[in-house]
């Protein structure tokens, strides 16, 4: 199996299997030559998102070892862990410790442990496990290929064109011939990969994270407190959102049991909000709904607010036009019956493009619903009557003609006065099997002045109704 | 009165919009009875001459072919459709949309209201307003950019009509009683409503009401290809595209008893539609040609000019006096150009020619014409007609009285010179190339078809890399199961099947590559002329097929990289050497030559360098010129495909008798193939054989030789050559020829179809084929610098040409900083012989002027690698690419130890304040020696930035390894026994899957010399791996000793052993195993690509 991206105009391996490798497979070549070689190779294409997000989930599970954790290009973890190492039983087990636990999750991982990042870098790569004490570093380094160093491909290319070829005989070169060379970055690198000067890891930053939380003296129990709490901190959640300009799509009310319990609650909302009143009665609505009841034993003395998700939103302009009030209204309705009945069973129309009458919309959950690119068609002309009904039956209605003039639809018997068409519309021949009739449209009016929308079907020359206009 | 004429009909060449060819369409209407049908598509008359052609064929149709082009408007006017009355009006139609063209991009076309009210004269103008009312909004973006471009007198809006009334009240203002309101029934419901309505607008304006159906396509199933086309242009899939495509399938040519009853309500309508056709009297029979009358002097006739030049031109060709068979084919076909009134043409062709021999650019010409006397002393091609017996009418039909068909090559890389002069001497308005149509092949049909049914990417290119080459007419099954997908999938059967229905289909129109249309008139009044994407080349609408069916002229005016070669060896020779040659003193017949080309000794020879011409050369020992056109004639799909080679080779080495096939008796001459076939011992090798037997053993009429011809000379039509089968071999076995032997014939003419191959091609080629390899074999180093110097041109790569030189004992020396220049140069020796010095343009990503520099700065040499940087200040990444490609070997230092100094040198961005300091203020170093650079590692550098190294062959240094295999090395295997068993390993130099047979050639080369593999197509699948990716392929097999000695190693089992070169060098190792490191691209050709032909 292999991964590819595409570079260079190209799709190129980004990543290749075991199995791949022993067939020959390297990254960087390009997909069609693997695919000849190999036609029946499997083929995913890499998703840098997700591989980024894997290994940010695995830095935040490091967090538990060492407040230092911080992103090394796309596949790497540094772990800044002087001074923590003790309170896990020593490197070693640390080290051993972290393997084991992430790859009973299932990931395969190389490790090391040294006094500098690039060392440690380095030994995960050639020299996975080991651990090195500081001011042993040049020892462990001196063997490795300069590869181990990871400076720039030229740089590389240049040592090894040189023929120095391990780490050693790089630093057996005199530095002023290095630095003239190669440059004071090198030097640094090569430095710091000997145990020298050892540079500080910048640490993850931690998301912008908006929430506020309030402490009890006394653990509080009553329902009218915690709402009170949950509107007051939604209140100065509010401000601090407006400040930088976020609404809130996600909100997590967390509740510390004082007995060290915490439970957490969410909403959810279709438009970012920061609106208190409306942050309220959402979380208002969903504790009514709860099945089992958050149970306050003897009380929570800790109850925070945070936004948990959030996206820009502009200030927000009271608008005297009523259309747009109402618009809100119905997010907030929708909202709200969606904190009680789940978001994916409050749901809305919309419009997909098709002539096939009954399938011009499609319904989507209305919190999701992001605003179609689709206009609804217009179904009639300025100054013209409409050219089909409004409202369509869920299933057409036969219907018998006794002569051209006459139809009985629904067992009454009914006199053309009037009609137009036909409208001819073809079905979309690649959903279907076998080739569909197209269908004929005639708007008719009858003598009561009723008026219908008649197809006929052009193979079997049945007619139906497929609605009535208003 | 049964009568109509479909006056609103758009075809395919309305790209993406129509869906049927215009040959489905004119049949169709033909068989409807349809009084006339009128093409118009949009903004081009592109599709019209296929129309005309394909009404031709219909012998004794009485239906008409008007004219026309539907204009679309930039500025929100509906849709017009102008068909001119007469050839004037033509001419304005034709100006009117080469001015839209010019003003915008390629492939556009942008026109306003006023642009028609300037040309309508003559035009008859149908307003076809949009039946959805949505009516799109002018895109006043693109309108804008048009005034930019164009002409500048454009007040777009000045007439700009607000609705239909007065849109019609302008235009009858202008264009009185030449105005139509044109109506369609589409069924969208509000039909009979909106006919009234707009009869009542048609009568208000007193402008008649026209009936049309707006035709997509020939017939209701097309709007399934329609609907695909559709969303192809519109970049979506069948699911997304909603109201974008048409609701229903009404959009066909339809007969004049349906038209009627939709019309029932407005009948006189569809009266004027036969009104409006006979309003027209232009047709494309009209369109007269003129030669241009530049090269006539004053007061001569192009007769009279030709023959004085003519004659002259004979004296000089046959200094000693021109022999009597000479005397006498000349004034022959001197006769037949006067009666032919096709003087012009050789004339116009003479002049393009002696403009490039005056600039000393190389040309030959080729064509059925072009192995004439009269081009032999016009100096249009250097192979002499004696040599080879041509006769001149045979190629030149009376009855066609079509021009001559003449190509001319020039060195590749001055032929631009020749087009900017037949700018400069004819005009841009009277001079523009041929259109050539691209059309959807396979796989391009099978991915965008695939991307509509959303099909995913992964898919598609599945699907398409299994169509292996791209000119196989339609996606079989087999192949959509080799790309491993299931051809019962409805959804995978849907794509290919509209993928099938796709192929063929024009896509855009794009330049020809060298085809020149000239003429008397203004070209823009003939046919649209519009930009080409090269900037200041402008190409017409219509191609080369369209060109010979309206009988105009066209000169191919056409690269090859060999003359460049060829002139540039002359050159070298007669720097070198002092002796001038050119195309018609070399030395001919020279025995030497033909030797060495009977041992297959061709690398690098114009032509028969291929492995399957390599293979050819020992078993048809060429001793003359004329085998050697047949050499050339031979390897092509046609005499394969008609199993004509083996018969060929047979008959010549005497071991099959000769006879000529005979019609049964009373059936005509017994001896009538004796004639056509006995230059090639009585089989068919050449298309005009191929010809002339339907004509002599089949007897087809001119006009149906004509039809085969046509059918042949075009893929397109592949399928239209199979209505000549049957009556081919049926004439001919009706006449008593054998079954087998016709069928054979046939297969041939099939196989001529794809790469038709005429013995006057071939005699012109042959020609070349004798120069180069006369250069090769006496001025070996001069051929191989040549060909080193026009590269990319030819079958080798650098390192093979250079290792052929190498075996013919020239000494090749590295690239080298005090004696290269850009090219590759040749050194006097001391032993009096040439050395071939190789240029900077060999080094990988090294840049002319800094070869340039680098030349400048030389004066006595360069000693030390800090004065090179100082004199030239070349950038930093010039002198490492120099000290990595070795070629500081004259300063006599290890190549190490100059990279490592040469990477001392201050970077070029100094800051201002240190400029001054620059290099000569670096003190000097102490340094401790460098590790040695074992060879193989050099070897591997000189790959990586020269793709070949003088030094050693990378085979060498595993050798050893090999040899404890049991591997033989290439020239081993040359020299095994017939069957027996053997291994053998080498760098991967070509792969090639001719045709469709499935079998792979493979070459390999080691140190020693190169091999020959083959793959069988039963092996191909199973070693697809190791044969597509191996760049160090082990083979294991038969040897195979053919006719003439041709070894062949008949695979059995391969392997890839592309790692073993990693050993080379710990470095490339390290680079490739260490998963993480990212290489740099050069490290990633760790030995030349080798190419690949499939």
């Amino acid at each position: 199996m292999v991964l590819v991206a595409k570079l260079d105009n190209a799709l190129r391996l980004s990543a290749v299997d075991r199995k791949a490798t022993a067939l020959g497979l390297t990254i960087g070549q390009p997909l069609a030559n693997a695919r000849a070689m190999l036609p029946a190779l499997k083929v995913v294409a890499a998703n840098d998102p997700a591989d980024l997000k894997l290994l940010t989930q695995i830095a935040d599970w490091c967090d538990r070892f060492t407040p230092y954790v911080a992103l090394d290009g796309p596949r790497h973890l540094l772990l800044d862990v002087t001074g923590v190492a003790h309170l896990f039983g020593g490197e070693q087990t640390m080290l051993d410790h972290i393997r084991n636990s992430l790859q009973a999750q299932g990931l395969a991982l190389r490790g090391a442990l040294a006094g500098t990042a690039v060392a440690a870098r380095a030994l995960a790569r050639y020299r996975d496990g080991v651990v090195i004490a500081s001011g042993e570093e040049e020892q462990a380094m001196r063997p490795l290929p300069v590869e181990a160093l990871n400076l720039d491909g030229l740089t590389t290319h240049a040592l090894r064109r040189a023929g120095l070829k391990t780490v050693g005989q790089v630093a057996s070169r005199k530095r002023s011939e290095l630095m003239a060379r190669l440059g004071a970055v090198t030097l640094d690198v090569l430095d710091e990969a000997l145990g020298g000067s050892a540079k500080p890891i910048s640490s993850r930053k931690p998301p912008p994270d908006y929430w506020q939380e309030q402490n009890f003296a006394e653990p509080v129990a009553t329902e009218e407190v915690i709402r009170f709490t949950l509107k007051s901190l939604a209140v100065a959640l509010a401000k601090i959102l407006e400040l930088h300009g976020q609404g809130a799509r996600r909100l997590e009310a967390v509740f510390f049991r004082a007995d060290g319990a915490v439970r957490r609650i969410d909403i959810e909302m279709g438009a970012p909000t920061r609106d208190p009143l409306i942050i309220d009665r959402l979380f208002h609505a969903k504790l009514a709904m709860l099945s089992d009841p958050l149970d306050p034993g003897f009380g929570f003395d800790l109850i925070r607010l945070c936004a948990v998700h959030v996206e820009r939103a502009s200030l927000e302009i009271i608008n005297l036009n009523a259309r747009v009030n109402e618009r809100a209204e119905i997010n907030f309705l929708i909202d709200r019956l969606a904190t009680c009945f789940g978001s994916h069973r409050i749901l809305a129309f919309q419009p997909y493009d098709t002539h096939i009458p009954e399938k011009a919309w499609v319904t989507v959950p209305a919190q999701h619903a992001q605003a179609s690119k689709l206009l609804w068609r217009k179904i009639r002309k300025a100054k013209d009557a409409p050219r089909c009904p409004l409202r369509l039956f869920a299933r057409a209605e036969p219907v018998d003609f006794s002569t051209a003039q006459h139809f009985v639809w629904r067992k009454v018997h009914r006199v053309v006065t009037q009609c137009e068409g036909p409208e001819r519309i073809a079905m979309e021949w690649w959903h279907h099997e076998t080739p569909q009739a197209a269908r004929d449209y005639f708007r008719v009016e009858d003598n009561e002045g009723k008026r219908y929308w008649l197809y006929r079907n052009t193979a079997t020359s049945q007619w139906f109704v497929h609605g009535v206009f208003a | 009165m049964s009568a109509y004429a479909e006056i609103a009909v758009t075809t395919n060449y309305s790209f993406l919009r129509g869906a049927s060819h215009p040959k489905e369409l004119i049949e169709t209407a033909a068989q409807l009875g349809h009084t006339a049908i009128g093409i118009a598509d949009r903004n081009t008359l592109a599709g019209v001459v296929r129309a005309y052609a394909a009404l031709k064929e219909l012998n004794g149709s009485t239906l008409r072919l008007l004219v026309g082009a539907r204009l679309v408007f930039t500025d929100g006017t509906p849709d017009i459709l102008a068909y001119p009355t007469d050839r004037a009006a033509y001419g304005h139609l034709c100006r009117l949309l080469s001015a839209g063209k010019l003003r915008a991009p390629k492939g556009e076309c942008y026109l306003a209201l006023d642009d028609l009210l300037k040309w309508q004269d003559g035009l008859l103008l149908v307003v076809l307003p949009q039946n959805n009312e949505e009516q799109k909004e002018p895109e006043a973006s693109f309108w804008n950019k048009g005034l930019i471009q164009g002409e500048a007198s454009n007040p777009s809006s000045k007439h700009f009509p607000r609705d239909l009334n007065s849109l019609l009240a302008t235009l009858r203002t202008h264009a009185p009683t030449r105005i139509w309101l044109g109506v369609s029934m589409p069924h969208h419901g509000d039909d009979q409503r909106r006919l009234r309505a707009w009869q009542k607008i048609a009568d208000d304006a007193d402008v008649p009401l026209l009936a049309t159906n707006d035709v997509l396509y020939h017939c209701a199933k097309r709007r399934e290809l329609h609907n695909v086309v559709t969303c192809i242009r519109e970049h979506v899939t069948l699911n997304e595209a909603g109201h974008l495509l048409e609701a229903n399938a009404e959009r066909h040519l339809k007969s004049f008893n349906e038209m009627k009853a939709l019309f029932h309500e407005a009948l006189d309508a569809i009266a004027e539609t036969i009104r409006f056709a006979d309003r027209i009297t232009f047709s494309l029979d009209q369109l007269k040609y003129n030669y241009p009358d530049e090269p006539i002097p004053k007061g001569k006739t192009a007769e009279q000019h030709l023959h004085d030049i003519a004659w002259q031109g004979a004296e000089f060709r046959y200094a000693g006096g021109i022999p009597d068979k000479v005397r006498a084919a000349l004034e022959k076909e001197l006769a037949l150009i006067a009666k032919m009134e096709i003087a012009p043409y050789f004339l116009t062709v003479h002049d393009i020619v002696s403009f490039a021999k005056s600039q000393n650019i190389l040309c030959q010409g080729r064509g059925s014409a072009a192995n004439s006397v009269v081009c032999y002393v016009l100096g249009i091609t250097a192979v002499d007609p004696m040599q080879i017996d041509l006769l001149f009418e045979r190629f030149m039909s009376e009855e066609r009285k079509e021009p001559p068909d003449i190509d001319v090559d020039f060195e590749h890389e001055r032929r631009e010179e020749v087009i900017q002069n037949i700018y400069a001497r004819y005009g841009r308005h009277r001079a523009a190339l041929a259109a050539t149509v691209i059309c959807y092949r396979p796989r391009s049909a099978i991915r965008e078809a695939g991307k509509v049914f959303g099909l995913t990417d992964d898919v598609t290119a599945n699907l398409s890399s299994s169509v292996w080459g791209s000119w196989g007419s339609q996606l079989k099954d087999s192949q959509v199961r080799q790309g491993r997908l299931d051809p019962a999938n409805l959804l995978v059967a849907r794509a290919v099947k509209a993928a099938n229905e796709l192929i063929g289909f024009p896509r855009h129109l794009s330049q020809h590559v060298g085809g020149f249309v000239l003429t008397q008139d203004r070209l823009d009044e003939c046919v649209p002329v519009g930009p080409a994407t090269m900037k200041d080349r402008f190409f017409i609408e219509w191609d080369k097929d369209d060109i010979d069916t309206l009988r105009m002229m066209k000169v191919d005016v056409l690269a090859l990289g060999m003359l460049t070669c060829i002139r540039k060896a002359f050159d070298l020779i007669r720097a070198h050497e002092g002796k001038s040659y050119d195309l018609a003193t070399v030395p001919r017949e020279d025995p030497a030559v033909y030797e060495m080309l009977q041992k297959a000794d061709a690398v690098g020879v114009f032509q028969v360098e291929s492995r399957a011409q390599m293979s050819m050369l020992p078993r048809l020992k060429p001793v003359n010129f004329y085998d050697l056109v047949i050499e050339v004639a031979i390897v092509r799909p046609g005499p394969i495909q008609g199993d004509m080679v083996h018969p060929y080779l047979r008959r010549r080495s005497g071991k099959e008798k000769i006879d000529y096939p005979s019609p049964a008796p009373g059936m005509g001459n017994k001896d009538e193939l004796r004639d056509v076939l006995s230059k090639t011992f009585g089989v068919p090798l050449f298309q005009e054989q191929a010809m002339k037997l339907a004509i002599v053993a089949a007897k087809f009429s001119a006009d149906e030789a004509n039809g085969l011809r046509r059918a042949m000379a075009t893929f397109r039509n592949v399928g239209t050559i199979n209505n000549f089968k049957d009556k081919f071999i049926g004439r001919m076995v009706a006449r008593g020829y054998e079954q087998d032997f016709a069928e054979r014939c046939f297969k041939q003419i099939e196989g001529f179809g794809s790469y038709g191959f005429p013995e006057s091609h071939a005699a012109s080629f042959a020609h070349l084929v004798y120069i180069s390899a006369w250069i090769k074999k006496y001025h070996p180093a001069a051929f191989a610098c040549a060909l080193l110097n026009s590269q990319p041109m030819g079958f080798y790569a650098p390192a093979e040409i250079v290792r052929d030189a190498r075996e013919h004992d020239v000494d090749a020396r590295h690239v080298d900083v005090n004696f290269s220049a850009w090219d590759n140069t040749l050194e006097l020796c001391t032993d009096g012989t040439l050395a071939l010095r190789l240029g900077f343009r060999q080094v990988s990503g090294f840049r002319e002027d800094w070869a340039k520099t680098l030349a400048t700065c030389r004066s006595n040499g360069f000693d030390t690698v800090n004065v090179v940087a100082r004199r030239t200040k070349l950038p930093k990444r010039a002198l490492i690419i120099l000290a990595e490609a070795d070629s500081f070997q004259s300063i006599s230092m290890d190549r190490r130890e100059i990279l490592w100094a040469v990477r001392r040198i201050p970077d070029d961005d100094e800051l201002p304040l240190f400029a001054a300091r620059y290099v000569e203020e670096q003190l000097d170093e102490e340094i401790a020696p460098l590790p040695l650079m074992p060879l193989s590692e050099h070897v591997l550098a000189d790959y990586q930035m020269l793709r070949l190294s003088l030094k050693a062959h990378l085979m060498f240094f595993l050798r050893d390894l090999f040899r404890s295999e049991g591997v033989m090395s290439c020239a081993e295997i040359n020299t095994a026994r017939n069957g027996s068993k053997a291994k053998c390993a080498g760098i991967v130099l070509t792969r090639q899957m001719p045709g469709d047979a499935g079998v792979v050639f493979a070459t390999l080369s080691d140190e020693e010399g190169v091999a020959n593999v083959v793959v069988w197509p039963k092996l191909v699948e199973t070693f697809r791996r190791e044969i597509m990716g191996a760049r160090l392929m082990l083979v294991e097999g038969r040897v195979q000793r053919g006719e003439g000695d041709v070894v062949h190693l008949v695979a059995e089992r391969i392997f890839d052993r592309s790692h073993e070169l990693h050993r080379l060098s710990e470095d490339e190792m390290q680079s490739l195993v260490a998963h993480t490191s990212h290489r740099h691209p050069r490290d990633v050709r760790t030995v030349p690509k080798s190419r690949d032909f499939h």
